[in-house]
C-alpha cells in the first residue's frame, strides 16, 4: 500500500519526477499557468462546453501547467494548490472544474492504489494530461453510506473477477478512456462477501450507451455504463478489499470537490461587481451584496485550506469538518449564483449570461454525490452514538 | 389520466424501483414510449427492456414500497418561524429549563430546540436507580418531545445534529439545515468517554434515555455485568444493577471507589458497604481490551486477568464535545467557557448552560445549578433585569443505598481530612483551611 502519512508537507522540491516540466511545478507556476488557460481559452469555450462541447484539449493544457496531478504523493501531495487551481478554472467554467475533480480523485486511486500497473507510465500520462479518465464511485459511495444499493457485481474467476450490471451516469469517460469502479464480490450463493475496487478500461466489451440530455454541463461526457461479464485482470485492480481504501481516500475525495464550490462562487461575484458600475446605485437594495459574500467566501477557502492540509486523516471530528465545509461550499454556491442573477437583473436573465449558466452550475455542486442531502445523511450517521444492541459498523 | 382496472386476477398493481435513477415503473401505467402499454405487469417486461431514464435493464429494479423517513421523532418539524428567533441545542434538562424559562416570560418569541435524540423529558439522576426499582422506559419519559414542544410553543428538531457554528452572522449549521438565530444557547451536555480499550459499539455508556432503554431491552435476568469507573455513575450504576439482582463487578484504576473525592477512610468504608450490597469491587486494575466472543459473552481483558461478562458498561467519566464550539472560535477550557455571572461564552449572542459549560476552568455536572442558570439565561436573551448568576458547590449526594454518601463544600485535593466522628453506623469527615471549614463529608 502507499505510504499514508495524516499530513502532507506542501514542499514543491519533493522528487518529482514523473512529467514535470524542467521549470518544475511551483505553487506560483501552476497558480500562473492554470489562471492563463481558465481567462483564455476556457472563458471563451464555457458556453459551448455548457451546451456540449468536451474540452479535452483544455484538460491537455491543464495537465501541461500542473493542475491534474500536484495533489499526488509524488508531486508534493498538494491538495490546498490542486483545489486553488480547480477553484479557478470553475470561476470561467463549472462544467471544467467537474472534469478536473473526476480526473483528479482517478488519479488519486491509482497512485493511492501501490499497484506498479497502475501506478508507472499509466499515470504519468494521466498526470500530464495526454489521457484521461474520471470516476464511477458515485453509487458506491451512496452504498456504503447506506443510502441506495450498489450496482455492479463481481464473480471471482481465475486471474481476477468478471463484473456485470449498469451505472446510470458516468463522467470524463470514452472510447480510449478509464475510470475507478466499485463492484460488490458475490458468492455461489448470492450474499456480497465484500468489495472490489478496479480501473474500469470503457473501451469493448464496456458499453457506453448516451444519456438523457440535461439541463446544462452537458460537455462532461457523462454515458451510461453497461458492464456483462467484463473482465477485471488482477493487473487493474485498485483495491481489494475496497472498504478500508475508500474509508482511507474518502475525506479527500470529498474536500477536493470544494474547489467547484469556490469557483462556482467566485465566479458569480466576479459577475455582481461586473455591473456595480452601471447598476450599484439599485444593487445596494439587494440582500448578499458583492462585499458581504467576498468575505464569506474568504473564511470558507481560509476553512478548506485547512483542512486541505491534512487530506488523509481519519478522525470523526476531520471527516465531520471535510462534511461541513463542503456542504457549506454547496449551500453558499447556491446563494451566490442567485443574488448574481438577481444583480444582474435582465442581462443576467438572457440565455447565453453567464449567471444562468452559474446558476446552474451551483444546483450541481448541490445535487453532485454526495449531493447536499447525503452530505446531511452522512454527518448524521457520523454523529450518533453506537450503542451495542444497535452497533452500527463505522 | 385514467388508470385500467387489472383484469388478470393477479392482484392490484404494483410499482418498482429503478436502483440506479429512482424513476418508478407502474404497471398500471406501463411505458408506451418503450412498447410497454398500460397494465404490463412487471413479470411481463422483456428482458431487454431499459430504464427509460438512465437505461439500466429489468433486473435493477426492485418491488417499491416507500422510503419515507421512519425514525421516530423525526417527523417534520413544525414551520420556521419568518423571524430570527432563540435556538436552543439540547434537549435535556438544561435545554428544556431554558424553553420552560422563556416561555414564562414571552409567549412569542419565536423558539427552536434542536436535539440528536427524541426530545422526550426525563429525569436524568433516574437513571442510575431506575433498573433496582423495576422502572421501564416509558415509566421515566415524563413527556415526549413532541408533546412537550406543542405545550410550550417550540419547534422541535428531533434527531438532528448541529454541526457548524458561524457567531458573526449569527447562523448555526444543523444536518436539516441553516438556522438564523437572533441568540443561540448551548444546552449540548457532555458524552461519555470511552476508555481507547473498549470498542464504543461493544460497552454501554449511560448518560441518556435512549442509552438506558436499549440496556434495559438487552439485559436477560440475572446477567453478569462489569462496570469499568468507580466514580458516581459506576458506583450508582452498580448498585442499581446489583439490586436488581445481577451479578456485579466494579472495576478502577485507583484502589477504592470515588477515588478523585473521598478521602481513604471514606473510600474504605463504601467499598465495604459496595460489597455489603453484593457488589464485587476490584481497585487498582487497569482494562486492556474488550472482545465478543462466538457465544456472544464478552471477555474484558485486565491488568488482573480477562473477566468474562454478559455487558460491559463503561463509567469513566464526562467530557463535553468540543467540536462545535471550537470551530467556531468559542474559548473552551473543559468545557464552553461561560463568565460566571451571566453565563455569556465568548462569542456574542451565545450563551450556554448545564453540564456543557465550565466556569473558571471547571465543568459543574449537577443538576441543581441548572434552573438558576437557565433563569439568567431566559432574562438575557429577553432583554430583561436580573440579579447575576452565583455559582456554588452543589450538595453531592451518592445515592447508592447501602451507604449514601453526602457531601458539601468544595474539597482541595491534597489537603488532609480529619475524622470527626467514627462508629460502626456513621463516618463523619471535615477539611479546613487556615482554621475555616471548607468540606465536610458523611457516610
Amino acid at each position: 500500500m502507499a505510504p499514508n502519512a495524516a499530513v502532507r508537507t506542501a514542499d514543491p522540491a519533493l522528487p518529482a519526477a514523473h512529467a514535470v516540466p524542467a521549470g518544475g511545478w511551483s505553487d506560483a507556476a501552476v497558480l500562473a499557468a492554470t489562471a492563463a488557460v481558465a481567462d483564455g481559452p476556457l472563458s471563451a469555450a464555457a458556453t459551448r462546453i455548457d451546451h456540449g462541447e468536451y474540452p479535452l484539449p483544455i484538460l491537455s493544457a491543464l495537465g501541461e501547467a500542473g493542475a491534474l496531478g500536484v495533489h499526488l504523493d509524488r508531486h508534493g501531495g498538494r491538495f490546498g494548490l490542486a483545489i486553488s487551481a480547480m477553484e479557478a478554472a470553475s470561476r470561467a467554467c463549472g462544467a471544467t472544474g467537474f472534469l478536473m475533480w473526476a480526473h483528479d480523485v482517478c488519479g488519486l486511486y491509482l497512485e493511492q492504489s501501490g499497484n506498479p500497473a497502475l501506478s508507472g507510465a499509466l499515470l504519468d500520462d494521466h498526470v500530464a494530461g495526454r489521457s484521461f479518465g474520471g470516476t464511477a464511485l458515485s453509487n458506491p459511495m451512496k452504498a456504503f453510506s447506506g443510502i441506495e444499493p450498489m450496482l455492479l457485481r463481481a464473480r471471482p474467476v481465475p486471474g481476477g473477477y468478471r463484473v456485470t450490471g449498469t451505472l446510470p451516469w458516468v463522467s470524463h469517460i470514452g472510447q480510449g478512456q478509464y475510470c475507478g469502479a466499485i463492484a460488490g464480490v458475490e458468492r455461489a450463493d448470492g450474499t456480497v462477501s465484500h468489495e472490489i475496487m478496479f480501473l474500469l478500461r470503457c473501451d469493448e466489451p464496456a458499453e457506453l450507451r448516451p444519456c438523457p440530455q440535461f439541463s446544462g454541463m452537458e460537455g462532461t461526457s457523462t454515458w451510461s455504463l453497461r458492464l456483462k461479464d467484463y473482465l477485471v485482470a488482477t493487473d487493474d485492480l485498485i483495491a481489494d478489499p475496497a472498504r478500508p481504501f475508500v474509508g482511507r481516500i474518502r475525506g479527500a475525495f470529498i474536500l477536493l470537490q470544494t474547489g467547484m464550490a469556490l469557483g462556482v462562487a467566485q465566479g458569480s461575484i466576479d459577475a455582481m461587481l461586473a455591473v456595480e458600475d452601471q447598476l450599484g446605485h439599485v444593487n445596494q437594495f439587494l440582500d448578499d451584496r458583492p462585499a458581504d459574500l467576498a468575505a464569506e467566501l474568504a473564511e470558507l477557502r481560509a476553512a478548506i485550506q485547512r483542512l486541505a492540509l491534512t487530506p488523509y486523516e481519519g478522525s470523526k471530528d476531520y471527516l465531520l469538518d471535510v462534511l461541513d465545509a463542503r456542504a457549506q461550499g454547496a449551500e453558499f454556491a447556491l446563494r451566490a449564483a442567485q443574488s448574481s442573477l438577481l444583480h444582474q437583473g435582465a442581462r443576467g436573465y438572457l440565455a447565453s449570461a453567464a449567471p444562468q449558466r452559474r446558476v446552474r452550475e451551483a444546483h450541481f455542486v448541490a445535487i453532485v454525490t454526495p449531493a447536499l442531502k447525503h452530505l446531511r445523511w452522512e454527518m448524521a450517521r457520523l454523529s450518533r452514538d453506537v450503542l451495542p444492541a444497535e452497533g452500527v459498523p463505522a | 389520466m385514467s388508470r385500467p382496472e387489472p383484469t388478470d386476477g393477479l392482484g392490484p398493481w404494483l410499482q418498482f424501483l429503478c436502483r440506479a435513477c429512482g424513476l418508478i415503473y407502474d404497471e398500471a401505467e406501463g411505458d408506451p414510449d418503450g412498447g410497454l402499454p398500460p397494465g404490463t405487469r412487471f413479470a411481463d417486461i422483456p428482458d431487454d427492456w431499459q430504464c427509460p431514464v438512465c437505461g439500466v435493464t429489468k433486473s435493477d429494479f426492485e418491488p417499491y414500497a416507500g422510503r419515507r423517513p421512519n425514525v421516530p421523532g423525526a417527523a417534520e418539524p413544525a414551520p420556521r418561524p419568518r423571524k430570527a428567533g432563540i435556538v436552543i441545542v439540547g434537549a435535556g434538562i438544561a435545554g428544556w429549563s431554558v424553553a420552560e424559562a422563556i416561555r414564562a416570560h414571552d409567549a412569542d418569541v419565536p423558539l427552536t430546540l434542536v436535539t440528536a435524540c427524541a426530545g422526550d423529558a426525563y429525569h436524568k439522576p433516574e437513571l442510575s436507580i431506575a433498573l433496582g426499582r423495576g422502572l421501564t422506559p416509558e415509566r421515566l419519559r415524563r413527556e415526549a418531545g413532541a408533546d412537550k414542544a406543542a405545550r410550550l410553543g417550540v419547534r422541535l428538531m428531533a434527531d438532528t445534529f448541529a454541526i457548524g457554528l458561524d457567531p458573526a452572522r449569527r447562523r448555526l449549521r444543523t444536518t436539516r439545515g441553516t438556522l438564523a438565530y437572533a441568540h443561540l444557547v448551548l444546552a449540548q451536555g457532555a458524552a461519555p468517554v470511552v476508555p481507547a480499550a473498549l470498542a464504543p459499539e461493544l460497552c454501554w455508556r449511560i448518560n441518556s434515555l435512549t442509552a438506558w432503554s436499549a440496556l434495559h431491552r438487552a439485559l436477560k435476568l440475572e446477567s453478569r455485568i462489569c462496570v469499568v469507573g468507580a466514580g458516581m455513575v459506576g458506583c450508582e450504576i452498580a448498585e442499581d444493577l446489583a439490586r436488581a439482582g445481577h451479578a456485579v463487578t466494579l472495576l478502577d484504576l485507583a484502589p477504592l471507589p470515588l477515588p478523585g473525592l473521598l478521602p481513604a477512610p471514606a473510600g474504605a468504608r463504601l467499598a465495604a458497604g459496595l460489597a455489603g450490597a453484593g457488589i464485587r469491587f476490584m481497585g487498582g486494575v487497569r482494562v486492556a481490551g474488550l472482545a465478543r466472543r462466538p457465544d456472544g459473552t464478552l471477555a474484558l481483558a485486565t491488568d488482573a486477568g480477562t473477566l468474562d461478562a454478559d455487558h460491559v458498561i463503561s463509567a469513566i467519566g464526562l467530557a463535553t464535545e468540543s467540536r462545535l464550539a471550537r470551530g467556531a472560535g468559542l474559548a473552551f477550557d473543559r468545557g464552553i467557557v461561560v463568565d460566571g455571572a451571566t453565563l455569556a461564552t465568548s462569542a456574542p449572542h451565545v450563551h450556554a448552560l448545564g453540564d456543557c459549560i465550565s466556569i473558571a476552568g471547571a465543568p459543574c455536572r449537577f443538576i441543581e445549578p441548572i434552573a438558576r442558570q437557565a433563569e439568567v439565561i431566559a432574562h438575557a436573551v429577553l432583554g430583561l433585569p436580573h440579579a447575576d448568576y452565583v455559582h456554588s458547590a452543589p450538595v453531592i449526594r451518592l445515592k447508592t443505598r447501602a451507604r449514601p454518601v453526602e457531601m458539601h463544600g468544595t474539597p482541595a485535593p491534597r489537603a488532609p481530612w480529619q475524622i470527626v466522628q467514627d462508629t460502626p453506623d456513621r463516618l463523619a469527615m471535615e477539611q479546613r483551611q487556615d482554621g475555616r471549614l471548607i468540606a465536610r463529608l458523611a457516610l
